[in-house]
């Protein structure tokens, strides 16, 4: 019975926030004149009505997996590392540096430029919290601002030093990287690439990073009452830095199978007009920072976005009201974290978990 | 009869909480509730207070049925509510909190003057002065459980439940309490006086009822009765008197010298205290809170920084150290603030107990799950933790069956050196014994204990030695052979030691 409740409690509300958010897509479908089980057929469709769409979808999800993994062990630990999108396209960029400039075999440009894109991630959110243990900066607000820093210097990177000047057309970006360094598409012909298996892989370690391990569960005690933790000998500073670390390097591990697996190069605004870093953080806070919730609500947001594209293509009903899904969906969560940033609040602590 | 509750019964799923209870009260009259954590006291009360509804069974009021839909419900039909935490605007003003809800106004907005009055005639008629003006948080600790009181007897309560009133008050304090339910029995409001202290019950009550594991065991005139018949129908058993044997002294444990911690304020709150702890030895500290104990406290567990002096624990300088570095010299700590400190409320019974105890309960940074629960699990049988399973979550514990929790947890750590604050506050007769045995025992084992308690019985009956602190300092000590309540009441007062 306990065992039942604690699987089913999770997701009750993550199902409850999408069925609003259903509800409330269905009113405005109906607005614009549209027929609802239609347009939700179309979109069912669009996300896994077929092989071809399935494999889309989970291409997409690929990216919002690995950061929400990212976002919810932060969370876990009770920071807020909103910086996922800066630290991405740090880590896409790195990595795409790397696979260009390593010399060698194929197999070690893709490795090298995977670790080069985790480190840079990994640092790059590290140091919001270093700047939080050394100048009591607040991590939400150092890593929000991070973000700019980031993808403005990416921007440059490869609008000038490294713009690829080989082709005709006049776009920022780095040239291609050399097809032995690229990830291996999973299925001949479809978008699916070896990236979602890290995604995969990367889910399960953290599921048992944080169930089994000494350090998963100092995480999850700094994150549910820091005082109790400090209490019992947890050391937050380190914890801070490794779980910011650890964090940061799987969203650049987002950006690095991104730019390996589908880019085959950086090109700005590849990685942040799509929004995969608050995608992502909206699928761990859909699924309270459970790392496999995570997974699963990220796949249902990436089939709501890729569903709304097959509604707009065979309805008449616009893109917009998958958007408006999300929203509803984003209004629950946050209708949630304000309550528990009240209830914190109340309690009087200084920084612990939203979710 | 004023009000009866009969045959109540309330399952919460196959937990029964309470089965069949049979309660009443007469005008006038102060009826204590006792029992043992989870015995069903709170849920009682709740039913009556209208915040849960009772499965089977019926409340009259006057020989009327009635049921609650909700506390505002209750309070209208004359009953009101004292909960152990308050429920105040600190930032508010006494008359402001008083009159919460049912303020009175003029023409258009609120009438503070009219309020600031009605509150010193409220005061006045009942004798229990308070001044109107004053910010509640500025308030002492019994002065704010006087405006509960004077809140809920604004609000027109014939019938007041106080639940565990005196939990958080000086003796002093708790005289006063005690005088001032008597006075308005006598002027006919009516009590159900929730509480572990017996003594207390003793000195108040008219008649008491005894709950144990949801049932009434027994219903009794206080006159007709003691404490010891008491703990017997709380626990169903005979209770064993501890025996003090003095054990032999061993080498000093604990040495602090001269802290100071400075704080915000012009006094410090920590000011030069200088003691020792030695194998074999309970020290108590005796003191009304906020006389610099939390600090001490704090200061030796590694959770504050003193700004001066210095600590040596087992031989090393652990001065400024972190939490880990000396735990890992010889500390078990039961905190003073149980919630702020001693657990997460998210995690479960198991991730709770095993704070601290994770270097023996891993290999390579792996945790042993099995080894951890098994742990656990004796604990809970052992102290007796009334807990769903090892996986529920510690907020659904009752704050006497985390203490236990808590207490086992600190005492597996087999540390030379023990902190023990609050060891058992909010606990029941039954775990108080097994706490009292164990810390004695851990003495007997050349353990070195500090005990911090705000109630002196404690103090007395387990120390060897018993240091009194007033405002940041340590203003006497007195050997377990000389110290009575009278001599440390008063050093807790800032008076001199006589004698």
């Amino acid at each position: 019975m306990d065992k039942l409740g604690n699987w089913i409690k999770p997701l009750l509300q993550p199902l409850l926030a999408l069925a609003a958010g259903l509800a409330v897509g269905a009113v405005a479908i109906l607005i614009v004149g549209g027929s609802v089980t239609e347009t939700y057929a179309e979109m069912w469709k669009g996300a896994f009505g077929n092989f071809y769409f399935i494999t889309n979808t989970l291409a997409r999800a690929t990216p919002i997996i690995l950061i929400g993994l990212g976002v919810a062990l932060a969370f876990r630990a009770g920071f807020f590392n909103m910086g996922s999108e800066g630290q991405m396209v740090l880590g896409a960029l790195s990595a795409a540096i790397t696979a260009i400039h390593l010399p060698g075999p194929g197999w070690l440009k893709l490795i090298g430029a995977i670790v080069a894109g985790m480190l840079a991630g990994g640092i790059w959110s590290a140091f919001a919290g270093w700047l939080d243990a050394k100048y009591r900066m607040n991590l939400l607000i150092t890593t929000l601002l991070l973000n700019y820093i980031a993808t403005y210097f990416a921007g440059y990177i490869v609008t000038y030093p490294l713009k690829d000047t080989t082709g005709s057309a006049a776009m920022a970006q780095t040239v291609m990287l050399d097809k032995s360094a690229w990830l291996p598409k999973l299925f001949q012909g479809y978008s699916l690439h070896a990236g979602f298996l890290l995604a995969m892989l990367g889910t399960i370690l953290l599921y048992l990073f944080m169930k089994h391990t000494v350090k998963g569960y100092e995480i999850r005690m700094l994150g549910g009452n820091p005082l109790f933790a400090s209490y019992g000998g947890v050391q937050r500073g380190k914890l801070m830095f490794l779980s910011m670390f650890v964090s940061g390097g799987l969203a650049g591990l987002a950006g690095s199978v991104e730019v390996l697996g589908t880019q085959y190069r950086y090109l700005d605004g590849a990685l942040t007009s799509p929004g995969y870093a608050w995608s992502g953080i909206m699928a761990t806070l859909l699924a309270g920072s459970n790392p496999i919730g995570t997974a699963v609500a990220a796949i249902l947001i990436a089939a709501l976005q890729t569903g709304g594209m097959g509604m707009e293509r065979n309805t008449d009903v616009p893109l917009e009201v998958s958007s408006i899904i999300q929203s509803v969906l984003i209004l629950f969560v946050s209708a949630k974290l304000t309550y528990s940033f009240i209830k914190r609040k109340k309690a009087g602590a200084k920084n612990g978990p939203a979710v | 009869m004023l009000l009866q509750m009969e045959g109540i019964t309330k399952s919460y799923g196959n937990v029964t909480a309470n089965r069949n209870v049979s309660f009443n009260l007469r005008k006038g009259e102060i009826h204590a509730l006792v029992g043992e954590n989870g015995a069903g006291k709170t849920t009682l009360m709740r039913i009556l207070y209208g915040m849960e509804s009772q499965t089977s069974g019926e409340i009259k009021l006057g020989g009327k049925p009635v049921s609650f839909g909700s506390p505002t419900d209750a309070i209208r039909h004359g009953i009101g509510m004292v909960h152990q935490h308050f429920m105040l605007f600190p930032s508010f003003t006494v008359a402001e909190n008083i009159v919460i809800g049912r303020e009175p106004s003029r023409a258009i907005g609120f009438d503070r003057k009219a309020a600031a009055e009605e509150t010193t005639r409220l005061a006045k008629r009942f004798g229990m002065p308070v001044d109107p003006w004053k910010r509640v948080g500025e308030c002492s600790l019994g002065v704010q459980q006087r405006v509960e009181i004077l809140k809920v007897l604004y609000q027109g309560a014939e019938i007041i439940i106080l639940d565990e009133p005196t939990g958080v008050l000086t003796p002093i304090e708790v005289k006063e309490l005690l005088a001032a339910i008597k006075e308005l029995a006598r002027q006919g409001k009516s009590f159900i006086l929730i509480s572990h202290k017996l003594g207390e019950i003793m000195e108040v009550a008219d008649r008491i009822t005894v709950l144990r594991d949801g049932e009434v065991t027994g219903t009794v005139n206080a006159s007709d009765t003691g404490e010891e018949q008491l703990s017997r129908m709380m626990v169903g058993r005979e209770l064993v008197q501890l025996g003090r044997s003095a054990a032999a002294l061993g080498e000093k444990v604990l040495e602090a010298k001269g802290l100071t911690v400075r704080g915000s304020k012009t006094k410090p709150l920590l000011d030069g205290v200088s003691l020792n702890v030695k194998a074999g030895e309970i020290v108590g500290i005796a003191g009304i809170s906020g006389n610099g104990q939390s600090e001490l406290l704090q200061v030796l567990a590694g959770l504050l920084q003193p700004d001066e002096g210095t600590v040596e624990l087992s031989g090393q300088d652990v001065t400024g150290a972190s939490v880990q570095r000396i735990r890992g010299a010889g500390l078990a700590h039961i905190p003073e603030d149980r919630y702020l400190w001693g657990v997460s409320k998210e995690a479960d019974v198991t991730e709770n107990g095993i704070m601290g105890h994770t270097g023996r309960l891993s290999k390579n940074g792996i945790l042993r799950r099995g080894k951890a629960r098994s742990m656990v699990a004796e604990w809970v049988e052992r102290f007796g933790v009334k807990t769903g399973s090892l996986d529920t979550k510690a907020q659904h514990l009752s704050g006497g069956n985390l203490q236990k929790l808590i207490v086992a947890r600190e005492l597996a750590q087999q540390s030379p050196f023990l902190i023990a604050a609050e060891p058992t506050r909010g606990v029941d007769v039954g775990a108080m014994e097994i706490i009292h045995a164990e810390l004695l025992s851990k003495r007997d084992r050349q353990g070195a204990i500090l005990l911090v308690s705000s109630e002196l019985t404690e103090v007395l009956k387990l120390s060897d030695r018993i240091l009194v602190m007033f405002e940041g300092r340590i203003a006497g000590e007195l050997t377990a052979e000389e110290a009575t309540e009278e001599k440390i009441s008063l050093l807790m007062a800032g008076g001199k030691a006589v004698g």
